[in-house]
Formats: structure tokens, C-alpha cells, sequence
């Protein structure tokens, strides 16, 4: 019976996993930029989530829309701005410019608001969920669901929209998108502000889970990295799938060999994909 | 406009009479100074902890300062500290002690951050025969070594261990099982082992215990595996967010138990301040505590006096690490009155002697210079509040048990 909760927690957890990296593998995807700032843009729409509650009683789930929208506007003037000078450059130059970047965005969000740790503590907390001996916690789940939400609208603005498509478009032939006349300049800075918008309302719903501090903006961004290579940088399903397998397989690693040593086993899993399927679980050229 | 007037040459001259007598002066305090050293992480990962122990000896000097210096040899002197950042990188710190000691001259030294640093420095304190004092080193391994010159203001891992466990088992005899959760990292593995043991001897059952890795963003399979366990006491180390998201995570997975203790992280404010209503009833132990009531022949003359500097120079409560920076500013004081002299083995001496009530509790050194004296307090939230459970002569309440 035990197992069924080991199940469940791992497809909670991987629910938040996939939310975590969607932005992120949009960006490196269709861009080819290793975008280092994602981790922290997560922490920023975390901020954002949590003084709308404190201040304006905004709950967090409602924040989604405001801290992706805040951070659509931050991403867009930092790529048209700045990253888009070097857009063609090789990944290692663009990898270097966000690193950079981060360092500068995390330090003033440390100066801002130090690194003490806040946290949303709602008033209403939505209860645990109990299905018999499974226990299911209704943040996390609520979290997880909306994560799915968004996700889900993401491809939908890929598949449907005409944005969508000439995102598509670049990520297949830059050169060839631009011959039909798609201006690849905006494209770039709308897809990185599209991938700033789910940093940062995935930091909205994760504010009221994890304690809020410009320091987990590494341990985001090391999850989306597993969770990107093993679902596949081409593809939005790809990020949901490999979330919820990361999280299933940390679930039970850390029922079998002992929580100390689920991250080594996630990062030997990732090394093992990486040999035998390069391209992850869903990898394909072409988003969306 | 531009015609010499004579008269201006006058106030010129008095301005650089009064610029030499600025300089003189200056010259004039530097002598009656007493400069320590303080090299310390105030930037890199360690530096929040750096900037705390600067809060706490900057403290210390201030209050020291308005009360009109130190008195030593027929002489008053201006307290001085000298840091440097050595960014959280140990060698450096070795290298910064040992500077201040030939370049800056400084007449004593502050240990750098946590045990590690404490102890790679503490060599150059013993080879230039410099006092050192310490205000986050616990590790036996520093005294040990035999040396003379380093002191500590905090006891071993035990003494923030063995109290909960004796406290526990004396009110309540129903509690057998124990799961013990540790963060896989220095300190907070060292006192979960502190405690396993001080459990063991009590004839208690260790029913699961897991180490859980630095970074970890879920605890739920092995709060999973405690819940089937079910424990009489669920224990926990960490730093305050692991602590923030454990007590989420097992009020999500449904685990409770009668007892649950967290360290370190629930003697600071902000942790009842951000778990909220989870906060209830959660045990800890913590070096110091601005709850504590102590009354001392120290600079600062008691536990109320300190708490309301405090408030004054930074607002809200300084935690043990800040407080223990503040008492070896204060120690030193004690001892350089003592001693009557700044000479620094006459100092050394007289901070081995030394045994004094202070704002921060009894403060007595061992055979290898770590304290052995202080009582650190047994606590426990209520209501958002801590409530002092041991020592007895400052406790504020009884141990209240949590619904099962």
C-alpha cells in the first residue's frame, strides 16, 4: 500500500518539476540559449506572489497571471535589449551573457530583500486529500494541476496562434522564417519573454509550497536542466513527461536507497539518457 | 574679487592649525586603541553568517566605546576592530589572521566563521601567541589540539542534545519510538548524531533514520517511510528552510507525533513567522535565546539590557551566533580589566581564569578553551512564542505534549 503513496508523492512532485522547466526548455529549444536567469526568475515570481498576498491579499494562484505577466515584460526587455546582440553567437557566449546576468539579477534581489527566507502562509490552506492510506496534499495537487493548465496553453499557443507558429518557424529554419517574412528579432525576445512568463508563474504557484529566497534560484535551475534533457528540448509534452519521471524516480530512490541519496541517482539517470536516447524521452526537432 | 585680502589668511591658518591638531589627536587615539582582528566571510555563501558575528562584535564595540573604552594599566582605550572579508574562502581566512597580526598589529583576534575556518586559524593565533576567541565553533576537534590561545563561546554538539533527551524521557515514559531526519552536511548531521546517541543510552527505539541531501526539494518518501514507521518522536536537523518545508510536507503526508523537535531553525522568529499555525508546539535547542534571563558583570549588565540594545542598533532579536560574537567582545573586555594589562599572554590568562556571570549566561572555559559552563536552553512554541522548558532557573513552562 505504501507504494501507491510513493506514487503519488512522485507524481506530485513531478507535477512542480515539469511547471519548473517548461519555460526553460522553450527558451534553450527554440533559441539554442542556455538561459541561467530562468532559476531566478522562478525566485522573482515567488516575490512577486507573495507581496501581492501580504500586501493585497492577492491570493498566489491568481498571482500566476501577474507575476508571469511582470516577468514577460522583465524577459522581453532583457533579450531584445541585451541577449539579442549575441543571439547567433555560439551557446557558450549566450550560456556566459545569462550567467552573467543571473549573478547581477540574484544579488539585487538579495540586496532588496535579503536572503531570509518568507513564505506564503495562507489563510485558507486547502486541506490533504485522503484516498484510504494515500494521502494527496491539496497545494501541491492544486499547484501540479495548474501547472498542467498552463503547460497545456502553452501548446496551444504554439500549435494555434500565429506567433505560435513562427516560434515554430524559427526554431525549425531561422533563415527560412525570415525569407516568409517572420521578424525573427521579435520572435526571439517574444519567445524568451514567453519562457520568463512560466518562470515566473511557476514561482507563483510554487510560493506557497517552498520557502521563498533568492538561494533556490540554483536548485530550480538544476532540476529543469534533468527534467529538459530527459523529456527532450523540442517539445512542451517532453517537459511534462520528463517531470513527472524525475519525480517518480526521486519518489521511489528515496523510498529504496535513502533520501541522501535520490540527487546522485536522478543525475546517474540523466547520464544513462544522455548515452543511450541524447535527445531525451520525447526529443524532436520542431516545438510544439 | 580676486585682490589678496589679508584677513583671510588668518582663518587659514587657524584651519591648518586645527587640521595638524585633528591629525595629532588622531595619532593620540590610535596609540590608546586596542584593535582586534576580525577576518571574516562578508561576502560568498557563508556571509550571512559573516555579517552576524560583525552585528555582534560591532555591538560589543559600541556599547564598550560609550561607556568610555576599557580601562588597562592606568590607561582608557577605544575599542577598534579591523576586519577583513576573506569571501567565505578558509585559506584566505588563515592568510587574513595572520596579516592582521604582522601588518595591521592587531593586539587580538575574533575567529573566522563555523568550526572548519576556526580551526585552521586558530594555528596562527597559537604561533604568533595571540588570543583568540570564537562565536560559531563547537567542534572538539579545535580543542583538542592542544593549543592555549583559542577560546570558544559555544559548547559541543552534545550539550544541544543530551538536554532534550534527558528533558523527554523524564515527563513522559510512553515515548519509545524515534526517526531522526538529518541534513548530510557538517553541523546538522553531527548534532543528529549527537542526538541518536543521547536517545540510544535512554533506552529509546531508533525505528528510521535518514540522511537527506543539501538542496533537497522533497522530503515526502522518507517522511513517507517515518509516517509507517510511527514514530513517538519525529526529529529533525536542518537549516530553516529544509525545517520550513519538513513540517509542511509532514503536516501534507498526514505523519504527527507526540513530540517533534527541530534544529536549528525554531529558535529564530521568523520560523514561527512563516510556518504559522504548524509552528505549534515544535521542540529546539539553541546555544542562546533572547528569552533567557541571565544578570552580568559584563559590559552589557543583562540579558533585558542586551535584547534592548539590540532592538536599538538593528531592530528585532539577535540569534545565538550573534550573541555569542557580542560575549567574546565582552569576554575579552573582562579579561583585559582583569589582566589590568593589553599584553597578550597577560589576556590569555586571564580569559582562562575567567569565570563570570555575563548577559549571555555563565561563561567558564575548559582545559582546551571551549566553554564549558553555559546551560544551552531547552525550548518549545507556544503560540508563536518560545517558552524556555530547561534549565531550571530560567524556565518559563512545562513540556506540552502534541495530539498523536
Amino acid at each position: 500500500m505504501i507504494y501507491l503513496q510513493i506514487v503519488a508523492n512522485g507524481i506530485v512532485l513531478g507535477g512542480l518539476y515539469a511547471c519548473i522547466a517548461v519555460g526553460f526548455s522553450l527558451v534553450w529549444g527554440v533559441l539554442n540559449v542556455i538561459n541561467i536567469l530562468h532559476g531566478t526568475f522562478i525566485v522573482l515570481g515567488s516575490y512577486v506572489a507573495y507581496f501581492g498576498y501580504v500586501r493585497f491579499g492577492i491570493h498566489p494562484f491568481v498571482s500566476i497571471v501577474i507575476a508571469g505577466a511582470a516577468l514577460y515584460g522583465l524577459g522581453y526587455l532583457l533579450q531584445a535589449g541585451i541577449i539579442n546582440r549575441v543571439i547567433a553567437a555560439p551557446v557558450l557566449i549566450t550560456l556566459t551573457l545569462t550567467f552573467g546576468l543571473d549573478l547581477i539579477l540574484n544579488n539585487a534581489i538579495l540586496l532588496a530583500f535579503t536572503a531570509d527566507y518568507l513564505s506564503v502562509t495562507l489563510a485558507h490552506p486547502l486541506p490533504s486529500l485522503e484516498l484510504g492510506p494515500v494521502f494527496l496534499p491539496g497545494d501541491r495537487v492544486a499547484a501540479m494541476a495548474l501547472a498542467i493548465v498552463l503547460t497545456f496553453l502553452l501548446q496551444r499557443l504554439l500549435r494555434d496562434s500565429r506567433i505560435g507558429r513562427a516560434i515554430v518557424a524559427v526554431r525549425m529554419d531561422r533563415e527560412a522564417a525570415a525569407l516568409m517574412g517572420v521578424d525573427v528579432k521579435r520572435i526571439n525576445a517574444v519567445t524568451f519573454a514567453v519562457g520568463a512568463f512560466m518562470a515566473g508563474a511557476a514561482g507563483a504557484l510554487l510560493s506557497i509550497i517552498y520557502p521563498i529566497s533568492p538561494l533556490n534560484s540554483q536548485v530550480f535551475l538544476g532540476k529543469a536542466f534533468v527534467v529538459c534533457v530527459l523529456g527532450g528540448l523540442g517539445s512542451v509534452p517532453g517537459a511534462i513527461v520528463g517531470g513527472l519521471v524525475l519525480g517518480v524516480v526521486e519518489s521511489f530512490c528515496g523510498y529504496w536507497f535513502g533520501a541522501e541519496h535520490v540527487v546522485t541517482l536522478s543525475f546517474g539517470l540523466l547520464l544513462i539518457l544522455l548515452f543511450v536516447r541524447p535527445s531525451g524521452l520525447l526529443g524532436r526537432r520542431g516545438y510544439g | 574679487m580676486f585682490t589678496t585680502n589679508p584677513s583671510l589668511k588668518a582663518p587659514s591658518a587657524v584651519a591648518a592649525a586645527g587640521i595638524i591638531a585633528v591629525l595629532m589627536s588622531g595619532l593620540a587615539s590610535a596609540q590608546d586603541s586596542i584593535k582586534i582582528g576580525a577576518p571574516l566571510p562578508l561576502t560568498g555563501p557563508v556571509s550571512p553568517e559573516g555579517l552576524k558575528q560583525k552585528r555582534g562584535y560591532d555591538l560589543w564595540a559600541d556599547t564598550a566605546n560609550a561607556k568610555g573604552g576599557i580601562k588597562a594599566g592606568g590607561k582608557t582605550y577605544k575599542v577598534e576592530i579591523v576586519y577583513t572579508d576573506y569571501a567565505s574562502n578558509t585559506p584566505r581566512a588563515v592568510q587574513s589572521a595572520e596579516r592582521m597580526i604582522t601588518e595591521d598589529k592587531v593586539n587580538f583576534l575574533f575567529a573566522p566563521f563555523g568550526s572548519g575556518a576556526t580551526k585552521a586559524a586558530s594555528a596562527i593565533a597559537e604561533k604568533y601567541r595571540v588570543p583568540m576567541i570564537a562565536a560559531s565553533a563547537s567542534a572538539a576537534e579545535i580543542f583538542d589540539q592542544g593549543f592555549k590561545y583559542i577560546f570558544s563561546s559555544l559548547t559541543g554538539n552534545d550539550t544541544v542534545s543530551v538536554p532534550i533527551a534527558n528533558l523527554v524521557t523524564s515527563k513522559n515514559k510512553d515515548i519509545n519510538r524515534v526517526t531522526i531526519l538529518a541534513r548530510n552536511d557538517l553541523f546538522p548531521l553531527a548534532v543528529a548524531q549527537e542526538f541518536e546517541k543521547a536517545v540510544k543510552e535512554k533506552g529509546l527505539e531508533v525505528v528510521a533514520s535518514e540522511r537527506y541531501a543539501i538542496g533537497t526539494m522533497d522530503h515526502s518518501a522518507a517522511i513517507t517511510q517515518m509516517r509507517a514507521a510511527r514514530p513517538d518522536w519525529f526529529y529533525a536537523s536542518g537549516y530553516i528552510n529544509d525545517l520550513m518545508l519538513i513540517r509542511r510536507q509532514m503536516n501534507d503526508l498526514g505523519l504527527r507525533a507526540p513530540v517533534i523537535t527541530m534544529l536549528a531553525g525554531p529558535a529564530y522568529t521568523e520560523f514561527a513567522k512563516t510556518v504559522g499555525p504548524l509552528a505549534e508546539g515544535i521542540t529546539t535547542m539553541s546555544w542562546w535565546h533572547p528569552a533567557v534571563r541571565y544578570k552580568g558583570k559584563d559590559v552589557f549588565g543583562s540579558t533585558e539590557a542586551f535584547n534592548a540594545a539590540w532592538e536599538k542598533k538593528y531592530g528585532g532579536e539577535a540569534d545565538y551566533v550573534e550573541a555569542s560574537a557580542a560575549v567574546d567582545g565582552a569576554i575579552l573586555q573582562m579579561a583585559i580589566e582583569a589582566a589590568d594589562s593589553i599584553d597578550p599572554e597577560k589576556v590569555r590568562d586571564a580569559i582562562a581564569a575567567i569565570d563570570a556571570e555575563t548577559f549571555y549566561g555563565r561563561v567558564k572555559f575548559g582545559p582546551g578553551g571551549q566553554i564549558n559552563s553555559l546551560q544551552p536552553p531547552v525550548l518549545q512554541l507556544i503560540g508563536g512564542k518560545p517558552v524556555i522548558l530547561w534549565p531550571d532557573s530560567i524556565k518559563s513552562g512545562e513540556l506540552k505534549f502534541l495530539p498523536k
